[in-house]
């Protein structure tokens, strides 16, 4: 159960901060900084950095990723920015367009 | 994950967006579905749905909603298309208006009623029965 969902058909433009995981089935415009894990649901969409833990992306975001931990870009997935992360997976049927940064 | 898409479902039982304990969320919030907020919430609230401030949540918000239930903390007005409940627990200050507004005991409320109902004698104005 997540802390925290922004349903299919919510809005949210602003600031999104959380010690806990974050879905996301709608849509946030902003700015999103979570110590837990993102998700971005199929039919989510994010405009916004995010920082974050793990990120598991199936919808379409727009903005950089820095993840302390993994990215999984899932089939579906619509990613435009950079990403930087300690692993990534870019799995086949994702769109990507950015810079990985692994910090090797 | 619980997806409950489906308008005009059960609004009051599956929330569709939940703000967490620990999440602050500053800027506007719309749309179509209902929101239970637990965290905290600076920034307008407008949505087609029930919005819910659980206990220990917080907005400082003007909110337009179709029901609304508050047993948190809100600081703002309220336009409500549905019922309005200020249960105990809650304190709010701002203006209300709803289809009908229900103050509980142990509700702390200042600010002002707009809607078509009887008083409760105890009530005797505007202000609500100031517990705490």
């Amino acid at each position: 159960m997540a802390s925290t969902v922004i349903g299919a058909g919510i809005t949210i433009e602003g600031e999104v901060t959380s010690d806990e995981d974050v879905v996301v089935q709608g849509t946030l415009r902003g700015k999103l900084v979570a110590k837990d894990a993102v998700t971005v649901e199929h039919g989510g969409t994010v405009e916004a950095d995010i920082t974050s833990g793990p990120v598991a992306i199936a919808g379409a975001v727009t903005g950089n990723i820095n993840s302390s931990d993994r990215v999984d870009l899932q089939n579906g997935a619509k990613v435009v920015g950079n990403v930087k992360a300690t692993r990534i997976t870019i799995a086949d049927g994702a769109q990507f367009k950015g810079n990985v940064d692994m910090d090797v | 994950m619980v997806r409950t898409a489906r308008s005009g479902g059960d609004p009051s039982e599956h929330a569709q967006a939940v703000i967490g304990r620990t999440t602050r969320v500053r800027g506007r919030v719309s749309g179509d579905g209902s929101i239970l907020i637990e965290g905290n919430v600076e920034g307008d609230i407008a949505v087609r749905g029930d919005l819910t401030i659980a206990e220990g949540g917080r907005a400082t918000s003007s909110i337009e909603a179709d029901a609304v239930t508050l047993r948190g903390e809100l600081d703002g007005d309220v336009r409500a298309r549905g019922l309005v409940r200020i249960e105990a627990g809650a304190r709010v200050r701002g203006d209300i208006t709803g289809e009908s507004v229900a103050l509980e005991e142990g509700a702390e409320f200042v600010g002002r009623l707009d809607a078509a109902f009887e008083l409760p004698a105890e009530l005797g104005g505007t202000t609500g029965g100031r517990r705490r």
